[in-house]
């Protein structure tokens, strides 16, 4: 693994940046040091699934990400990264305006390589179809933190059939309040227990 | 209050108090911290719960005569006219923000920014009244103008409007139900302070990566300054548990919450019950590498709520020796599922978790809004058919115990009689009668200040 990888993996926040600057400088390509990036985030993404990382070295290393990121973004102009992995419609549902969890799946799916189209929370069930019928995108993830949005999730689920793009997009409920059961009741296609399960997902479905 | 109402009170209030006690009783209590359920049982809105006491308090004798087998009935920490006295940003309400039968919901943002620790730490109320009031608070964000004289008079006069509200609703329970409370007072774990409502859980964490010692600082400064608002607010009879609702603990690694989140917490756990109190603990998330260290405190002294993602049973293994649980009958079905469901699993909770007491039956950590009524109907019934231990055995609720406080300590105010004595040079007649009503208000508007941190 790069060492930039590494850094990453490992949560060192100065020596990423010194080595960003350092590739940056030897003119390697962006694209190619975002490919990096996305490795080191898949093992940090490892590393939480096999409890050896936390929600909070998530949330640091999608931290580190961003600043990468931003730094890089002059530079990926009008490059064509031929990186993405998919595209996947997030938002937090209708009434409920918690985003902590939404936001580390953003992060990691983003930092795999998938193009993210994050709708925000308190997100009406109209906005999701739109969205997904615009994006063309094959996954939808629905998030939530309050268990009184259960119907607000079929809601949405019916809304996507019902707009006739279920064929064309799989749905995943997540957060806090959301079980095997509560999916059931959605009739969403899937449940995901942590972010990284929602990544794996997603990269099974676009695989 | 009825003879008939005062022995409910007291069967039901002894069987609480020594279930926390880790004592015999004569039956698993039914005893949810918040119930959310019952808030809005009189067909009321959310808007009304927190706006319309008379409303609430009508939906809650409701509950409170539907469901005679509950032990207790939460107060609602939330009155609507005295967030917006203030403008208080750190909360979303229903009927004001949100759709009046949405939850209310708590707006974490970065009130406090990353170079302010040093005040914080040095000068706690410069801090208050320089930095993070003044951004909590909207109607406060212009210091010095007449509207922020005026936001700080309203509150203060809405929060007296609140304590009345709520000490008239815990009689009418108390006379007219026999129903006492789940708990009284709060506080908050320091490091969820800085977490909740000044520097949000992403702030704090990274400080936790970039400034460490800043970090520890600031949670051993707000040590006193917990202990304060929870001794402050806590039940002077010392019935029931002072409530501190843990928010951030579930996100850290047990590296992280052993060096940032307990020793702060463990201290104002210790003063609390070393004055004499109870503490009720509701671990949100999973609390599973984090709860070992309630065994470091006095048995039987911290009702520990375990959360719907917290595994209830490797509790019981664990700590359910040492301090009382709650918990167990999951939201999602009490939502989603179905009277026999709710019953096989009250019933496998009373075989297994409450077999031998040290047992509170509740949701995860509350009775959600839209829990079906023969769901929680249902709840009840299993507890009364598989929950009974030694029917002779009748606990009564027990004396106020005796506690030290630091009086050094507290209470704290901002300006102690001993500094007004001095600049007014003395007083002429009976010193108490001046000095004592001058250190209580002091302290009450101590508690206002800080109140808002959660």
């Amino acid at each position: 693994m790069d060492e930039l990888a590494e850094a990453l993996r490992d949560l060192e926040e100065e020596k990423v940046h010194q080595l960003l600057e350092k590739k940056i400088g030897a003119g390697v390509a962006a694209v190619e040091i975002v490919r990096t990036l996305n490795e080191g985030m898949i093992a940090v993404g490892e590393r939480f699934s096999t409890c050896e990382y936390f929600i909070s070295q998530l949330i640091f290393s999608a931290e580190i990400l961003k600043a990468a990121m931003k730094r890089l973004e002059p530079l990926l102009v009008g490059a064509d990264t031929g990186l993405s992995a998919g595209k996947v419609v997030i938002g937090t549902v209708k009434g409920d305006i918690h985003d902590i969890g939404k936001n580390i799946v953003v992060t990691l799916l983003r930092g795999s390589g998938f193009e993210v189209i994050d709708l925000g929370v308190d997100v009406p069930a109209e906005k999701f179809v739109a969205a997904v019928r615009e994006s063309g995108a094959k996954v939808v993830g629905l998030s939530a933190l309050l268990n009184f949005t259960y119907p607000e999730m079929k809601n949405v689920v019916e809304s996507i059939v019902g707009a006739g793009l279920k064929e064309k997009v799989r749905i995943i409920v997540g957060g806090t309040p959301v079980n095997e059961d509560v999916r059931a009741f959605t009739g969403a296609d899937y449940y995901a227990e942590d972010a990284v399960a929602g990544m794996k997902i997603c990269k099974e479905i676009y695989a | 209050m009825s003879e008939e109402m005062q022995k409910l009170f007291d069967e039901r209030l002894g069987r609480y108090q020594a279930a926390i006690a880790l004592e015999p009783t004569d039956r698993i209590p039914v005893a949810p911290g918040s119930n959310y359920f019952a808030e809005t049982y009189g067909g009321n809105t959310n808007q009304e719960t927190i706006y319309d006491p008379d409303k609430w308090l009508q939906g809650e004798l409701a509950f409170a005569g539907a469901f005679p087998e509950f032990d207790v009935l939460r107060d609602n920490r939330i009155y609507g006219p005295l967030f917006d006295a203030v403008d208080l940003k750190t909360y979303k309400l229903p009927g004001r923000d949100l759709s009046p039968r949405d939850q209310f919901q708590f707006a974490e943002s970065e009130y406090m920014l990353v170079d302010e620790y040093d005040i914080l730490i040095h000068s706690p109320m410069e801090f208050l009244f320089d930095r993070w009031l003044p951004r909590i608070l909207g109607e406060f964000g212009e210091r010095g103008s007449m509207r922020s004289y005026v936001a700080f008079l309203k509150g203060g006069m809405a929060y007296m409007q609140a304590g009345q509200i709520m000490r008239n609703r815990a009689m009418v329970l108390q006379d007219r139900a026999g129903m006492p409370q789940p708990m009284a007072g709060f506080f908050l774990a320091p490091f969820d302070v800085l977490a909740d409502a000044m520097r949000g859980l992403t702030g704090t964490l990274m400080d936790c990566y970039r400034q460490p010692d800043k970090v520890v600082a600031a949670c051993d400064v707000l040590v006193d300054e917990m202990a304060n608002l929870a001794l402050a607010t806590a039940d002077p009879l010392k019935r029931w548990p002072v409530f501190v609702p843990t928010h951030k603990a579930t996100f850290m690694s047990p590296q992280e919450f052993d060096r940032f989140y307990w020793p702060s917490f463990r201290k104002v756990l210790e003063i609390v019950i070393g004055a004499g109190h109870t503490v009720r603990a509701y671990l949100e998330g999973d609390w599973g590498r984090h709860w070992h260290h309630m065994l470091e405190l006095p048995k039987g002294k911290v009702l520990c709520d375990i959360d719907n993602e917290g595994d209830i049973f490797k509790a019981k293994r664990e700590i359910g020796h040492h301090q009382c649980l709650a918990g167990g009958v999951q939201d999602s079905n009490l939502i989603l599922g179905s009277p026999e469901k709710v019953r096989e699993q009250v019933k496998y909770l009373c075989e297994t978790v409450g077999k031998d007491g040290g047992f509170i039956v509740s949701g995860g950590c509350n009775v959600p809004y839209t829990a079906k009524p023969e769901n929680v109907r249902a709840m009840a019934e299993a507890v009364m058919e598989y929950g009974r231990y030694d029917k002779s055995v009748k606990p009564l609720p027990r004396p106020a115990p005796h506690g030290a406080i630091h009086a050094s300590s507290f209470p704290r105010m901002v300006t102690p009689w001993s500094v007004k004595k001095a600049e007014v040079g003395g007083v002429m007649g009976d010193e108490d009668l001046i000095g004592k009503p001058w250190e209580t208000l002091e302290s009450m508007a101590y508690v206002w200040l800080w109140q808002w941190v959660l």
